[in-house]
């Protein structure tokens, strides 16, 4: 039995939506475990969520339109990058070459500068500081992902995500590349800054003056805090689809519209998100957060490992 | 001869290991003998190298490499001299027994490493040896425990120690350069490496030679990688001070001059010879300018060095036969008038108790035998007529001139006329101006003034009248570097 | 364009080397003496690691007999011999950086992209490695020469100079790979002495000024 295209990319979407909180509470449980606690439940994220989105909303005195648009037009962002990328089919969706990877992290930035617009307009000093290192942090993490992407442009020669995921998968020869490795290790540390993982950030929602991402959402309430919540899971679960599905390990997709290949699909990806989050567990668990300051060399770390994939490719080494 | 090559390597290690023995005299007589008998071992094969290279296992004499032998033969046996009147004044230290001992060791461990370097055959054991000198003489440097001193020999344990990791990358750079025509697997040696000359591909050995250049030229203290040098000179023990000056510096030179063989084989002359003469005048240049502001004595003396070296480097640049003989003649010679002129300097030192020109007056008046020695060292340096340097010079210009080189001849004699001035007013100054009323006479022991009498008699023949077979050999060995043989 | 990808062999051995570079800058911002000698170590291991990829992917028995004596030197007696002669030391050499890491790496990254751009006209052909591999080893020269620089404490400049000799290790891997065993067995035993002298002056320095920092060392000028 095959599937109607559309509605596989309705799924891709869905999927992302409804199991990102999920990927959360698996990551919280096994950082738990890893600590000899027994943790919340895996499905302690769904409840938060479905308790705020029952809340009464509340806005500080003076917030302008933004801030109230901004949960909005975050998740709405957030729901429009799985439409570009490979989430569950190896082969292009209708709608999936509507934009490039470049577009795909585009609105990723969007949506994050809504947030931080929205935070900065509040006034409160704690919402401030978050949206103002969160900008300052991602003038460095921005061109990590442009000189990432721009390797994944020159491995492929196209810059469509499907298209690079399918060089990866063609040979052994395209994963050991040097390039390829590099602009991988780039990612996964631009991942850790922008999921707010140790060594960046504590992810347990404890308010501390080191906050990043929990500072910018201090002033929301209710379904606003929830969609804005939700929207960070989905933002994680977004780039692990691409770290995952793109760029290290593109197997297990759905080769056609049948519906067997498209569940199997939808089980490789939690399987392969699942195994991502747990091993940034392991991380969350094996490094003490640095200080603020020093965040700057992370990301600075990052954005060398990026550059060197670009030169190395670019010397034809690889 | 083959004996004597072998005897060169392994006497100082014998001397090095007789010198731990307990026993106050055992160290210094194992040192001067072992030290004459080198210098004396390095006379023996003037005759066979002036005829042809002699070799034996990974060991190789040819002409240019006995004129460095000789030169640091000549040295090892003055500084070894020099020493057994120098450790006296060191008595009082409380460590006396174990600084007494390092000194010993490392003198002739520093003189084995050098005598070993020139004797190598082949670019790769050069680079091993050079290295060792290395290592082995910044433990001297610092062998004073002071705190200047452990300044400088990090100082120059660190440029010293990158430079030559250049030059280990020059190493790689000539090997691959020369696997083309020699096979993937040779042991770098230099005649088969000379007899491919032309078939060597281009861009390699020009990179090899630049590498070399900056990276030996480091240790030879050419400009701008030169900065170690005062420090390390002016810190050392006085005997240690002289053998970097003289046999150190010419010893990291003749491993620029190896390269300069294959290049100029491989490249022809224009290429070598322009970064010669580009790093020569630049460093004779900085000297010259540092000499007539310096105020410490002995470093002083190291410009002097980084004057020579640029002389050296010009002289090669000339390239006319006349000029390359020059420049073997100004190896010994420079060897021979930068020995005495520290050996006269560590005296002047002592006796005055500082290292400053200014705190040093009346010279004349309290060391009536070495003053005036001293005051003929720095004249046979400044090249004044009779002495070695000025023969030596004298033929550089003559073959920057034969060569059409009329520019650099002439900026040359101009720098070292600077240089000059430079010396010669500090030297005055110390000697000839009045100090304070002499109490007592501080004269050394003869130990200490009899290497600088022999080394400004050396000067002397030298300058008037080489011995026929030294001419021989220097004639020789400037027609391997200009690649006629 | 469309870059071929390079074959797994090209791509692993030069994937290698890449990472020699990275923990390279590694030891840009190290904070502790152990942790600068633990990259060193680290650094050695991936050179051996490559020597034996070389002598496996490319027949050459040589290599296996160099990574031996490598792993033997570099990874078991120069840790040893720098930690055993610096064990009173201050182990904190974190306010050493002449600048900030975040400059110091754009420096050092500026400085290894010259060295990557510069080897590419050097013209020399490698028979066993990748041409790129040789451009990885003069940027890890030169960035070991960034990193004796920017660092003002002697341990720092004392692995910049073993690291420096590493990236010569590694150029040497790629264009002398022939070179007789004998003199690669020769190159890392000077090391070796390098090493102990290194070590034995560090404790000079450290006896003298009491701190591993050369901030202090500016009594000599002129």
């Amino acid at each position: 039995m095959t599937l109607p295209l559309p509605l596989i990319q309705a799924l891709q979407v869905l999927i992302v939506a409804a199991a990102a909180p999920g990927i959360n509470g698996v990551i919280a449980r096994v950082e738990a475990r890893l600590q000899g606690r027994r943790g919340p439940r895996v499905l302690q994220p769904y409840y938060d969520l479905g308790k705020l989105y029952c809340k009464e909303t509340l806005a500080p005195h003076g917030a302008s339109w933004v801030f109230l648009a901004a949960p909005l037009v975050a998740m709405t962002c957030y729901l429009t990058v799985p439409l570009l990328i490979p989430v569950l089919t190896a082969y292009a969706l209708p709608l999936g070459d509507m934009g490039d990877i470049l577009a795909g992290g585009i609105i990723l930035a969007f949506a994050s500068f809504m947030v931080a617009v929205a935070a900065a307009g509040t006034g409160s000093p704690y919402a401030q500081l978050g949206a103002s290192r969160a900008k300052t942090f991602a003038a460095i993490t921005e061109p990590v992902v442009l000189f990432v992407v721009f390797t994944v442009a020159l491995v492929s020669g196209t810059d469509l995500p499907y298209a690079m995921a399918e060089t990866v998968t063609t040979s052994a020869e395209q994963v050991v590349r040097p390039a390829h490795l590099l602009s991988a290790a780039a990612l996964f540390m631009v991942i850790l800054y922008e999921t707010a993982r140790i060594p960046v950030e504590t992810h347990t929602g404890t308010n501390e003056f080191g906050m990043i991402e929990e500072a910018r959402q201090f002033e929301h309430t209710g379904p606003y805090l929830a969609l804005l919540r939700h929207g960070s899971a989905m933002k994680q679960l977004i780039l692990f689809v691409i770290f995952l599905n793109i760029v290290v390990a593109p197997w297990g997709l759905a080769a056609d519209a049948g519906l067997l290949a498209v569940v199997l699909a939808v089980i490789a990806l939690l399987g392969k998100s699942v195994l991502l989050g747990g091993v940034i567990a392991v991380i969350d668990d094996s490094f003490a957060k640095l200080r603020l300051f020093k965040i700057t060399e992370f990301v600075a770390a990052a954005f060398m490992l990026a550059v060197l994939a670009v030169i190395t490719l670019y010397l034809g080494g690889g | 001869m083959e004996a004597v090559l072998v005897a060169l390597v392994t006497l100082p290690l014998l001397g090095a290991a007789l010198s731990v023995l307990p026993g106050h005299s055992v160290a210094p007589v194992a040192t001067v003998s072992v030290g004459v008998a080198c210098f004396a071992l390095t006379l023996v094969l003037v005759p066979a190298a002036a005829e042809g290279p002699v070799e034996f296992g990974f060991l190789r004499a040819d002409a240019i490499s006995v004129v460095f032998e000789i030169g640091t033969g000549f040295l090892y046996a003055m500084a070894a001299v020099y020493s057994v009147g120098y450790l006296r004044w060191e008595r009082d230290r409380p460590d006396f027994a174990r600084y007494s001992l390092l000194f010993f060791a490392g003198l002739n461990l520093f003189a084995w490493a050098m005598l070993s370097a020139a004797l190598m055959n082949g670019l790769a054991l050069l680079w091993i040896a050079v290295e060792i000198t290395t290592v082995v003489s910044a433990l001297l440097v610092a062998l004073d425990g002071t705190r200047a001193g452990a300044e400088a020999a990090w100082k120059y344990v660190l440029l010293a120690s990158a430079g030559l990791g250049v030059a280990l990358l020059a190493t790689i750079v000539i090997y691959s350069a020369g696997a083309t025509v020699l096979g993937p697997s040779y042991d770098l040696a230099f005649a088969p490496l000379l007899a491919a000359g032309d078939a060597l591909p281009e861009t390699p050995v020009q990179l090899a030679f630049v590498l070399a250049v900056v990276g030996f030229g480091t240790k030879v203290g050419l400009f701008p990688v030169h900065t170690w040098l005062p420090d390390a000179h002016s810190e050392a023990p006085t005997p240690i001070s002289a053998m970097l000056s003289g046999s150190l510096l010419a010893v990291s030179f003749y491993a620029v001059l190896r390269y300069y063989q294959v290049a100029a084989a491989a490249l022809g002359d224009g290429f070598p010879r322009a970064v010669l003469l580009v790093f020569g005048m630049l460093s004779l240049l900085l000297a010259a300018l540092y000499l007539v502001e310096q105020r410490n004595l002995k470093r002083l003396l190291a410009y002097s060095s980084v004057e020579h070296m640029g002389i050296l480097a010009i002289g090669v640049s000339f390239g006319a036969p006349i000029a390359l003989a020059g420049v073997l003649l100004h190896v010994l010679a420079h060897a021979a008038a930068k020995g005495s002129a520290f050996f006269g300097a560590g005296v002047l030192v002592h006796a005055y108790g500082s290292k400053d020109v200014g705190r040093i007056r009346g010279g004349l008046d309290r060391l009536p035998v070495s003053a005036p020695l001293f005051l003929l060292a720095v004249l046979a340096l400044s090249a004044m007529p009779p002495f070695g340097l000025f023969r030596s010079e004298f033929q550089i210009v003559a073959g920057g001139l034969a060569e059409t080189r009329h520019v650099p001849a002439v900026a040359m004699v101009a720098l070292v006329a600077l240089a000059f001035v430079g010396l010669s007013v500090a030297t005055t100054r110390m000697l000839f101006l009045p100090g304070e009323a002499v109490t007592s006479r501080a004269e050394p022991s003869a130990w200490m003034v009899a290497p600088v009498v022999v080394g400004i008699l050396a000067l002397l023949v030298l300058g008037l009248h080489p011995p026929a077979p030294l001419v021989e050999l220097i004639t020789r060995g400037a027609a391997e570097l200009g690649g006629v043989l | 364009m469309v870059a071929a990808p390079p074959g797994s062999y090209a791509g692993a051995t030069t994937a290698l080397a890449v990472l020699m570079l990275v923990i390279e800058f590694g030891m840009l911002q190290a904070t502790l003496l152990r942790a600068q000698v633990r990259l060193y170590v680290a650094q050695s291991v991936v050179i051996s690691v490559l020597a034996v990829v070389v002598a496996v992917g490319r027949e050459v028995p040589e290599l296996f007999g160099l990574a031996v004596f490598s792993v033997a030197l570099k990874v078991v007696a120069v840790p040893l011999v720098m930690l055993r002669l610096l064990r009173r030391t201050d182990p904190e050499i974190a306010g050493s950086r002449a600048m900030g890491v975040a400059s110091m790496v754009l420096l050092a990254v500026v400085v290894g992209a010259f060295g990557f751009f510069a080897s590419a006209r050097f013209g020399l052909v490698s028979p066993v490695l990748p041409t790129a591999t040789l451009a990885v080893a003069v940027a890890i020269v030169l960035v070991s020469f960034v990193l004796m620089i920017v660092r003002r404490d002697v341990v720092s400049q004392a692995i910049g100079f073993f690291a420096l000799e590493n990236g010569v290790s590694l150029a040497s891997l790629v264009v002398a790979a022939g070179l007789p065993l004998l003199l690669e067995v020769a190159f890392l035993f000077d090391l070796l002495v390098a090493v102990v002298v290194f070590a034995v002056l560090i404790r000079v320095h450290h006896e003298q000024s009491e701190s591993l920092s050369t901030a202090g060392l500016t009594e000599l000028q002129g």
